[in-house]
């Protein structure tokens, strides 16, 4: 195949930020080739320098064999579909199609003949004398599309024509694109950021990060073997696990070792391992190659989308005292007050400034008067000390309606993780049967009474704790003793399936060598 | 397409000639004071300016005609708020009409207006003052309720339908959602009413009678009748400059209260 | 629109009547003295508190008076060459800034408001004291230059922000498709921009037509524009109501013609649509 546009080492700056860091790429005859990307990734950028509404700062095009940097936009035989269409709204669509071959001083019975060739390749016929502005977005779109066609250029470019469109419209003119480039026999470049429709119309996909080609391939190329990370995360689900190779045709990775297709790699190489959701499957805990609990299950039509944790994440138990309070009834100054028993972490009097105000709402302590209205407490006293023991504190409001209740001061008890590199820390805590049964978040609450937190041993950044488990049902509570287990979540693996299933079902995971794909940790360079 | 902005050369060599000259020429005549039979003859000076300061008339002329442009502009605003607000809650059709019977005296020659009220405030006996105040507040009505008008319709709807969904009612939902969209325009026709009523002579002469002088009379009988042209530019000069500090006060105005 | 007002009657009767009484009284207030000159203009007598009977005479008499005559050529002569010159310069112009350097355009863009922001009465004086001192007498082309001067930058305040709607892509679309920079400024902007440009010459041309203090500074001797004629009347003369009703008449025919015809156009292609 005759090779038509040379991008050499093309770089180009804007505003001091570099779009486009010397990319190089090669586009044959009678390719339908994507650039795919996300936002910010130059692919537009390309495409505009290649129609010549932008100059590149370094770096030449050859078109056809000859550099075409210094030819203008409108010598150029390339012909551009534009994001929004740019139709010219005073004109009508026969005089959209025809512009380009006014320009050209076309006699009147060839342009007719050209432009109603062109209506019934887009299937417009008939909609000649129409007002561009009042079509559809599919009608400006293939009107846009004939505009660009009935010049008949070397190469067509196309800068996102389908993202106004709604689903069901962009999938019809996904097929109509692909069977127009065939008919007509011309290259199209097309750029979108959809992954799905650069897999469903595309002879070659150019994948860019950053002003940057990460991969160039066909579809089954690019989706079977993602060049790195990058790409297999922008292509199609996946699950990317941290793995060392240890020789050819055999990785490790989550404390196991597998056999898998892929060879080159350095000796115990550090490398990204990628095995796609629809590749594993659920079988009986035993027959998997790993096994896990179902953490949710999300309808998605075609499949069900499963989330299974194989590994549990660091966790930490501690106990929920419920107790019934009495309130303190102060009937001369007509006032009530209560407050909880309450723990403390001597780690946080050591290092935190625990003023009046914190004690008040971790014991919620409250006042109120006969009308129900909230009363401040402005005294309060203490002999709470650092080291761990039991202590008291009394809260009090100005009529001297008082309440004490006892201090825990207890060593901080911490889980460590390091394998995870995961710290998780709680505290157990008193609560009575009303604070329960008014919670409207339940889980959110149980974290915040029991102060509990967990956060990276490396560099104390905040984790999530995802999982909080109990054994009560909050609306009917009774006094008592109860487990609460917080956790962080563990190793989670997405998976495809057409099975039903439930969260908290317990299942086996099963691949093969073939469903393992191992790519090099730095950026694949083309 | 790139080199079109040589298109705008030849205007700007123009502004230079017939916007920014005169300006100056303004600003010249204005510190200095004719030596001699020719224009070059000249010698720089404030006199001029403490001419207008020191004399009481002047001063007092200058004081009429705040006076005036703030009443005018006052009683515009009052009146003009209601009458927009009320328009912009008409239909369209209504609106649209609104909008062209008040804009359609705009295009009619102003000094045809104004002698009309000429004919008509003769059958009465009113003061000058305020006969000159019936003119301006005709003249320049029409301009605050377009003004307002344009900023209340531009308001998203769905603004209101908001604040009525979050509780409030009609009165509230006035006074904390359309009145503080509304100040841009209220700005606008505020800014169109109060400085051309400052510097009006037409109204004044016309109306007011031989005897009511505001500064743009002043200003005509020193160019025109006392052919006194440097104090002329002067007192142009201190109006203009009271101009820009009022703009400079609305343009402040339009900072703290604005969304823009 | 008291009609439409009235159908809103069922919710709220009393503001909604007060709110169309209200419009009413300020429409009333607007029109008095468009209708006072109507009626007296068709007045028997010179009286302008009685209207004694019905009689043309104001009108023949208005024909008939030189002075008066040659003020509305004047008045229609300049506007219309000011017109035309400030809507071709603006619209150039406008363009030209359209593609100028930020800095360039702001700096253009805040001298073209002068004319606009400052006082008519400061603007005529800037405007004569530079003639003078230029040694140009006063004569019907400084008038022109005068009314040239202040109804551009009208013309580009109005093209400037239909300029900045502009798809950009619309005109690479041109070029893209072969069209000379020149020839997508010819058949593609120009097109677009179309209503503006129209609607910059229609204020343009009631600037100048409604012009006063400008002209009163810049124009030379003998030379008379409407607003000047009637400002230099000795005695009150009601000829001059003849001519205010005849632009009255002109002004609402063009305004119902320059709303009108929109519409016809708009019904007839979406009659095509089918």
């Amino acid at each position: 195949m005759r090779k038509l546009i040379e991008f050499r080492n093309i770089v180009k700056n804007f505003d001091g930020q570099i779009v486009l860091k010397g990319v190089n790429l090669n586009i044959y005859e009678n390719e339908f080739v994507t650039l795919l990307g996300p936002s910010g990734c130059g692919k537009t950028t390309l495409l505009r320098i290649l129609g010549g509404f932008l100059e590149q700062d370094e770096g030449t095009v050859i078109f056809d064999g000859q550099c075409i940097d210094n030819v203008p936009a409108y010598k150029r035989e390339i012909n551009t579909v534009f994001q929004r269409y740019a139709l010219f709204p005073h004109l009508n669509v026969y005089e959209n199609i025809a512009f380009g071959l006014r320009i050209k001083k076309l006699g009147n019975d060839i342009i007719s003949q050209k432009v109603n060739r062109m209506l019934s390749l887009v299937n417009l016929e008939g909609y000649e004398k129409r007002n561009v502005t009042k079509l559809s977005g599919g009608q400006q779109q293939r009107v846009a599309i004939a505009r660009a066609l009935v010049n008949e250029p070397n190469v067509l470019l196309l800068d996102e024509p389908l993202g106004a469109l709604d689903l069901k419209l962009r999938k019809e003119m996904q097929r109509e694109l692909k069977r127009i480039q065939q008919e007509v026999g011309i290259t199209f470049i097309f750029v979108t950021h959809d992954q799905e429709e650069a897999l469903t119309m595309s002879d070659k996909i150019v994948v860019m990060n950053a002003g940057a080609i990460e991969q160039i391939g066909t579809p089954l190329e690019i989706y079977n073997e993602p060049a790195n990370a990058y790409v297999a995360r922008f292509i199609g689900e996946s699950n990317i696990m941290d793995g060392v190779m240890l020789a050819d045709y055999k990785v490790r990775f989550d404390d196991k070792t597998f056999e898998c297709t892929d060879f080159g790699f350095k000796s115990n190489e550090p490398v990204d391992v990628l095995i796609r959701p629809e590749d594993i499957d659920l079988v009986k805990p035993r027959e998997g190659v790993m096994r896990g609990e179902v953490k949710s299950v999300l309808f998605k039509g075609v499949h069900y989308e499963l989330m299974v944790e194989t590994k549990t994440g660091t966790s930490k138990t501690v106990k929920m005292h419920v107790v019934t309070q009495h309130d303190i009834d102060n009937r001369e100054a007509g006032e009530k007050i209560s407050a909880n028993d309450f723990y403390v972490d001597s780690d946080d009097l050591e290092n935190k400034e625990m003023t009046d105000q914190d004690f008040i709402s971790i014991a919620n302590a409250q006042a109120w008067d006969d009308e129900n209205r909230d009363l401040s407490l402005t005294h309060v006293s203490h002999n709470i000390e650092k080291t761990p023991g039991v202590y008291s504190i009394t809260f009090g409001t100005e009529k001297k309606t008082e309440v004490t209740v006892k201090v825990y001061v207890v060593h901080p008890e911490y889980v460590e993780d390091p394998r995870h590199n995961i710290g998780i820390s709680a505290l157990d805590f008193f609560i009575t049967p009303d604070e329960i049964q008014e919670s409207m978040a339940i889980s959110t609450d149980l974290k915040t009474w029991a102060s509990a937190e967990a956060w990276n041993l490396q560099d104390d950044s905040t984790v999530d704790i995802t999982d909080v488990k109990f054994d009560f049902d909050p609306s009917d509570i009774k006094e008592g003793s109860y487990d609460i287990t917080f956790s962080t979540r563990g190793r989670v693996y997405k998976v495809e399936t057409t099975d039903h299933h439930e969260a908290g079902d317990k299942v086996g995971l099963l691949f093969g060598p073939d469903d393992i794909h191992v790519m090099h940790k730095e950026e694949g360079a083309v | 397409m790139k080199s079109f902005f040589r298109m705008s050369y030849p205007y700007i060599l123009w502004i230079g000639i017939f916007i920014v000259a005169p300006m100056v020429m303004i600003l010249l005549y204005a510190v200095t004071r004719a030596t001699g039979d020719s224009t070059l003859a000249f010698q720089f000076t404030l006199d001029n300016f403490g001419k207008f300061f020191s004399d009481p008339t002047f001063m007092r002329v200058l004081l009429t005609s705040l006076r005036i442009a703030l009443m005018t502009t006052v009683f515009c605003l009052l009146i003009g708020y209601p009458a927009a607000l009320f328009i912009a809650n008409l239909p369209e059709r209504s609106q649209t009409m609104m909008v062209l019977l008040l804009t359609l005296p705009m295009w009619i020659n102003m000094l045809l207006k104004t002698y009309a009220w000429r004919g008509i405030l003769m059958n009465f006996d009113f003061s000058s003052e305020i006969r000159v105040f019936i003119g301006m507040v005709y003249d320049f009505l029409p301009y605050m309720i377009i003004q307002i008008h344009s900023a209340i319709s531009k308001m998203d709807g769905n603004l209101l339908i908001a604040a009525h969904d979050l509780g409030a009612n009609k009165w509230k939902t006035f006074m904390k959602v359309t009145l503080p969209l509304s100040v841009p325009g209220i700005i606008s026709g505020i800014t169109l009413v109060f400085l051309p009523a400052v510097s009006s002579f037409v109204i004044p002469k016309l109306l007011g009678g031989g005897d009511y002088v505001l500064i743009g009379n002043l200003i005509e009988i020193y160019f025109l009748t006392a052919g006194d042209w440097n104090f002329g530019s002067a007192i142009s000069l201190i109006m203009a400059l009271v101009i820009i500090a009022s703009m400079w006060a609305t343009k402040k105005l339009d900072r703290n209260g604005e969304e823009e | 629109m008291t009609e439409a007002s009235k159908k809103k009657n069922q919710q709220k009767p009393f503001f909604q009547r007060f709110t169309s009484w209200y419009l009413v009284l300020i429409l009333l207030f607007i029109y008095l003295p468009i209708g006072y000159v109507v009626l007296f203009s068709f007045n028997e007598s010179k009286s302008l508190s009685n209207f004694t009977g019905f009689s043309l005479r104001w009108y023949e008499n208005m024909f008939q008076d030189r002075t008066m005559l040659q003020s509305i050529w004047y008045t229609v002569i300049v506007a219309v060459i000011s017109t035309v010159i400030s809507t071709v310069v603006g619209t150039i112009t406008a363009i030209g800034l359209s593609k100028s350097k930020r800095v360039v355009r702001n700096l253009v863009l805040e001298v073209n408001n002068l004319p606009v922001m400052n006082p008519d009465i400061v603007t005529a004086i800037g405007l004569m004291l530079l003639f003078i001192s230029g040694k140009v007498q006063l004569s019907l082309t400084t008038l022109i230059l005068s009314h040239i001067s202040f109804c551009i930058p009208y013309v580009i305040l109005t093209i400037m922000p239909k300029l900045r709607q502009l798809d950009d892509n619309v005109a690479e679309a041109a070029l893209d498709l072969g069209a000379t920079p020149w020839q997508a400024l010819l058949k593609v902007i120009i097109p677009q921009i179309y209503p503006a440009i129209l609607s910059g010459a229609l204020i343009a041309f009631s600037m100048s037509f409604d012009d006063f203090v400008i002209s009163f500074f810049t124009a030379g001797v003998g030379i008379n524009n409407i607003s000047m004629y009637v400002y230099s009347m000795k005695r009150y003369n009601p000829s001059v109501n003849a001519m205010s009703t005849l632009i009255v008449v002109v002004v609402t025919l063009i305004l119902v013609a320059v709303n009108v015809i929109p519409r016809i156009k708009d019904k007839k292609t979406n009659k095509e649509d089918y």
